[in-house]
């Protein structure tokens, strides 16, 4: 099969995964459909990169992770400002307890990017250390590092009785 | 027992230890009642954070995500049915809709006006596809016909024109989508007007497919017409019969 075929036989399934892992980033629903988008765009457009012994899932989380790197810079310092009150805007169904998901929302929006992309990737995702340390290109002690200091700042956030 | 620092006591939480510091844990816990808070602390954040996302996976996929991945040569007799169907299970924003990709890809932006200006300079009237009157574009010969006559569900592959998806816009007017083979590819939204005949909001350049032939249909669909598409639409793109049916009353 050729790699174009495969990449665009392969997204389907990982779509609500990376419908998921793009909200856990970008925090607004349609922030994150946005940026969904621009991955299937950049997947599917350079598919031929894709080496088929790599998972397709990581590929495509990775290139998830750099385009929505790419938004951050575009964006620039004068509009992160306002992420945090922007966050109220997510939330996952608002079926649940709506308030403490906003909370949770401001607290992940007031996290650096280097920070919430590791909670995306471990806790969101699901991913191990060692492999959100591949998709990073970071080792895996510094995964570590901000994971433990996501954790307290979003602990701080949210109280002791998360 | 504090030997325990937050790394491991996180990587535990985490499942990154190996058996035997597992547990050494598990065995501190018995008998450490600050460890086993923190740990329990841990486990409920990584569960809460975890509760707010796992929705996400049920949520069904917007049509226009789904709409990028319908494969580039699909069957003539099917190609306009993926696209009716993904529209029709759209729902998830609906309501508070708002101008698609409003960041990202600024480049892609400058590219798209780029095409609908290289798109003007080519697209003469004389075309006889396309004529302008008061500054705006409306259908013209075969493209008019095929606009009042063509049914996406009856695809003549011969045709030059093909018909993508048909709805009913938010203003009460009809709009279809189309392609044209000519040179340079086209594609554009059309929406039937009092009058009877057919603006055209969009016409933009469409991607011509290897093998130079422009065989898609609605398929793959420009963005900015896909973003006009969803800003108009209301409800569900048509299906079959209903696509037949507004043929039938004069896409009134």
């Amino acid at each position: 099969m050729d790699p174009n075929q495969a990449v665009r036989e392969g997204l389907p399934p990982l779509l609500p995964r990376l419908r998921r892992l793009a909200r856990a980033l970008a925090g607004q629903a349609a922030d994150a459909d946005d940026l969904v988008q621009v991955v299937m765009e950049r997947a599917l457009a350079r598919a031929a990169q894709w080496r088929p012994d790599a998972a397709l899932d990581k590929w495509v989380f990775a290139i998830a992770r750099n385009a929505w790197r790419d938004e951050l810079r575009a964006r620039g310092r004068s509009q992160h400002l306002f992420a945090a009150e922007e966050a109220g805007a997510m939330t996952a169904d608002g079926t649940s307890a709506p308030a403490q998901k906003l909370e949770l929302a401001t607290a992940l929006a007031t996290l650096p990017p280097d920070h919430r992309e590791v909670v995306a990737l471990v806790l969101v995702e699901g991913m191990s250390y060692s492999e959100a340390a591949a998709l990073l290109q970071v080792p895996v002690g510094t995964v570590t590092s901000r994971l433990a200091r996501a954790r307290a700042s979003l602990q701080s956030h949210l109280g002791k009785d998360t | 027992m504090n030997s325990i620092d937050e790394d491991t006591l996180q990587a535990y939480v985490d499942g990154e230890l190996d058996a035997a510091a597992t547990a050494r844990i598990d065995a501190a816990l018995a008998h450490d009642d600050v460890l086993a808070r923190r740990v329990q602390q841990a486990r409920a954040l990584r569960a809460h954070v975890q509760a707010a996302f796992d929705p996400v996976l049920d949520e069904p996929v917007p049509p226009r995500l789904s709409a990028l991945l319908q494969p580039p040569s699909p069957p003539a007799a099917t190609a306009a049915t993926p696209l009716a169907t993904a529209a029709g299970r759209r729902g998830f924003g609906a309501g508070r809709r708002r101008a698609p990709r409003r960041w990202l890809m600024p480049t892609a932006a400058v590219a798209a006006s780029i095409a609908v200006l290289a798109v003007a300079l080519w697209w003469r009237p004389g075309d006889g596809l396309v004529h302008v009157h008061d500054g705006r574009q409306f259908a013209a010969g075969a493209l008019s016909d095929a606009l009042d006559r063509a049914l996406a569900s009856e695809p003549d592959p011969r045709a030059p024109i093909r018909i993508g998806l048909s709805f009913r816009g938010a203003d009460g007017h009809i709009c279809r989508t189309f392609t044209a083979r000519a040179r340079p590819p086209m594609a554009g939204l059309a929406c039937h007007d009092n009058a009877g005949g057919w603006s055209l909001p969009v016409l933009s350049a469409a991607e011509k497919p290897e093998g130079g032939e422009l065989r898609q249909a609605a398929t793959d669909l420009p963005p900015d017409i896909q973003a006009a598409v969803d800003a108009r639409i209301r409800g569900d793109a048509f299906d079959a019969q209903q696509e037949r049916a507004a043929r039938d009353a004069g896409w009134r």
